[in-house]
């Protein structure tokens, strides 16, 4: 709607791009949380009416929930299971920019195909929402370790986010309040998981656990 | 009192017993509190559901809570479900093999995730709110992943983690479905918080705008689908029923699907009236619904896990229910009907097969022969919940699939009937075969018989009674109950 969302529309388009680029996984934890508060900043600047406080704590239990404590919550879980990078992933880390572009374009034109009602505000801000969605779902398709896993998902709810913000003006606090707290009890419970593999496995290879078939 | 409150405790019995079980200083403590619990919450269900026939529909907390027929019938399928796997967990939970991993820390996991996952269920069932309706969806899948690996090993590791990535994300498609949905009300002068209220969506949703509502529609079908163990969305079913417990799966089986099918089922009237009834939502739903049956016989025919047979089973039966529900009028009380059979004959597939297991000390149906002379109780309830399962008349699955088939005979979708009959054949051959080679082959003789008290022969004898007189004589409080269900998905009797 004005020159602040724009920029946070190219810095988030941004952190999309160097989650899919990096192999260092504190790398892409931190960038996915600043992509959350990102988000977080978008909700309360995307508003044409005044901001309301219902809106003021949403964006702002958003923001610190992604933006801190799950940063914190997967670098130690990294940690506990002694991972550092991702190594080789199923789609390499040159051919996933590259899908990020070709996925980013697929995104702006699926934004001009939605009816006016979807977009009232008429800003890039859907298309972007679609593009994280989908950054994030083919992160968790292209990549091997858990926890990269997990921030593909956690990638995916931020573009839910920011869908639900733009697209439904004014979900009522207590649904907003809910999922997020499903968000923060799925990544708890992911990481637990995660801790569980690696000690039961030695690893965090989520490829490999293939066991159960037919 | 005010007949809202009772929707109010209905939500908190299982909570407070959640928390309960958090305290409790033995591990046969936590197993009386489940079946009481479970008890409680039936007595609480039985007088809930009167309510509702009573007053028609209940509301509290303003209308984000409320119950109708709907809601209510998937309350008592619930409750039975929960009930008799409540029961259950007594029984498998004191076997010597369970006993010894079964500690109290166990235990104190078991009781809360139980009661955590039926007071999310139960949230699903009494939300008017479908923020909340989604929310409960996916606490239920949160608090269901660890009872997967209740006891951990690398296959039951490997079956949550599955269960939990493609719920979760299946999960979150929903959550963008929702919020089309709600945004196609803007135009129909719904807003803000309203946009996401059922009552209200279903007042105008003859002025929603359909290409989002169509949008909408195709992502929930996908997100709820994947819970609901729709085919070609069922990858983390078979191996998340066959690891967990055996009384987790049945209830996985026997309502945590039915959970998120109900989710499709409450926008299924919606969708219909804001894209004209032209059946557009509907005809997607069978198509669904066909893949889950052909995939699922497919699998059927070449399994040796009894725990993934009856798993596959579940994918059909969802695929069952969704073609009827696709099918419209007459197809919608089929549906009805067949959710209730499968509900009921479910558990006690999983509860045999758990029981056995802990006999033979493998689920592998090679090994599994003679369970009759082994166990004439548990046996018997696998082999008669095996034949109830794949439509052996006079139980009530042949009734209700025969139902479903003259529903779509008589809207003339021949393609689907030919393709449904084709996919119960195979079944019904496929699993006819694993049933009798379980029955009558001999056992090996190192296998040790095992006594059977009062409670096995009841959780044996009562569902398949229940699935003998539902078959003989279908009792008109239930085909009144089905058909009130049915009529607000549009459905007729």
């Amino acid at each position: 709607m004005n020159a602040w969302t724009d920029v946070i529309v190219v810095l988030v388009a941004l952190t999309n791009l160097g989650l899919l680029g990096s192999s260092r996984l504190s790398v892409c934890i931190r960038v996915v949380a600043v992509q959350g508060i990102f988000f977080g900043l978008a909700a309360v600047l995307l508003r044409a009416e005044p901001i309301t406080v219902d809106l003021a704590v949403v964006a702002a239990a958003s923001a610190i929930v992604k933006g801190i404590v799950f940063p914190v919550l997967l670098l130690r879980t990294a940690r506990n299971v002694n991972i550092r990078r991702e190594v080789e992933p199923f789609v390499g880390f040159s051919t996933s920019l590259f899908v990020g572009l070709v996925l980013l374009a697929f995104a702006l034109w699926i934004g001009a195909q939605m009816p006016v009602e979807a977009n009232p505000t008429g800003s890039l801000v859907i298309p972007l929402a679609l593009f994280t969605v989908m950054v994030g779902l083919f992160t968790i398709a292209s990549r091997r370790k858990a926890v990269t896993q997990v921030l593909g998902y956690l990638t995916m709810e931020n573009g839910i986010f920011a869908f639900g913000v733009t697209v439904v003006g004014g979900i009522p606090v207590l649904v907003e309040l809910g999922v997020l707290m499903d968000v923060f009890v799925a990544v708890f419970v992911m990481c637990i998981a995660t801790w569980h593999i690696s000690r039961e496995f030695d690893h965090v290879d989520v490829d490999q656990l293939d066991a159960l078939k037919g | 009192m005010d007949a809202g409150a009772l929707i109010l405790i209905q939500l908190a019995l299982p909570a407070l017993f959640a928390a309960a079980c958090l305290v409790l200083r033995s591990p046969k403590a936590v197993l009386a509190t489940v079946a009481l619990g479970a008890l409680v919450m039936a007595a609480s269900t039985g007088a809930t559901v009167w309510a509702v026939h009573v007053h028609g529909t209940l509301g509290a907390v303003g209308e984000w809570f409320f119950l109708d027929a709907l809601s209510a019938y998937h309350l008592v399928l619930l409750s039975i479900v929960f009930g008799l796997s409540s029961l259950y967990s007594w029984k498998y939970f004191a076997h010597p093999h369970e006993k010894a991993r079964f500690d109290l820390r166990t235990a104190r996991r078991f009781g809360a995730l139980w009661f955590g996952a039926a007071a999310a269920m139960t949230l699903v069932l009494e939300s008017n709110n479908l923020g909340i309706l989604w929310v409960g969806v996916e606490a239920s899948t949160l608090l269901t992943a660890f009872l997967i690996c209740l006891h951990v090993s690398p296959a039951s590791l490997e079956a949550m983690w599955k269960y939990l990535i493609m719920c979760s994300v299946g999960v979150a498609f929903a959550f963008i479905g929702t919020l089309l949905v709600s945004a196609s009300a803007a135009h129909a002068k719904l807003d803000g918080s309203d946009a996401l209220l059922w009552t209200h969506l279903k007042a105008v949703a003859g002025n929603l705008n359909p290409t989002l509502l169509k949008m909408g529609f195709i992502f929930l079908l996908v997100g709820y689908g994947t819970k609901a163990g729709l085919a070609p969305m069922h990858g983390w079913l078979p191996d998340a029923h066959s690891q967990a417990p055996a009384p987790v799966s049945a209830v996985f089986s026997g309502f945590l699907l039915n959970s998120a099918l109900y989710c499709i089922m409450r926008y299924i009237p919606i969708v219909e009236a804001g894209t004209g009834h032209v059946g557009w939502g509907l005809g997607i739903l069978t198509l669904f619904g066909l893949a889950s049956i052909l995939i699922a016989a497919g699998f059927i025919v070449f399994q040796n896990d009894a725990k993934r047979l009856l798993a596959y089973s579940s994918v059909e039966h969802m695929g069952i229910i969704a073609v009827g529900l696709g099918l419209g009028g007459f197809g919608v009380f089929a549906a009805m009907f067949h959710a209730a059979n499968h509900s009921i004959a479910k558990p006690l597939g999983f509860f045999s097969a758990g029981r056995l297991g802990q006999m033979y000390g493998t689920h592998d149906m090679t090994k599994m022969k003679g369970v009759l002379r082994v166990s004439p109780v548990w046996g018997g309830g696998f082999f008669f919940s095996l034949l109830a399962l794949i439509g052996v008349a006079p139980f009530a699955i042949f009734m209700s699939e025969f139902q479903i088939l003259r529903a779509a005979f008589d809207t003339g979708a021949l393609v689907t009937l030919a393709l449904f009959v084709a996919g119960t054949c195979i079944v019904f051959v496929g699993a006819l075969r694993h049933a009798v080679r379980a029955a009558w082959e001999p056992a090996d003789e190192a296998i040790r018989p095992e006594p059977a008290g009062a409670l096995d022969i009841a959780l044996v004898f009562l569902p398949l009674a229940a699935m003998l007189a539902f078959g003989l004589f279908l009792p008109s409080f239930a085909s009144g109950a089905f058909a009130e269900a049915a009529k607000i998905i549009g459905g007729t009797p």
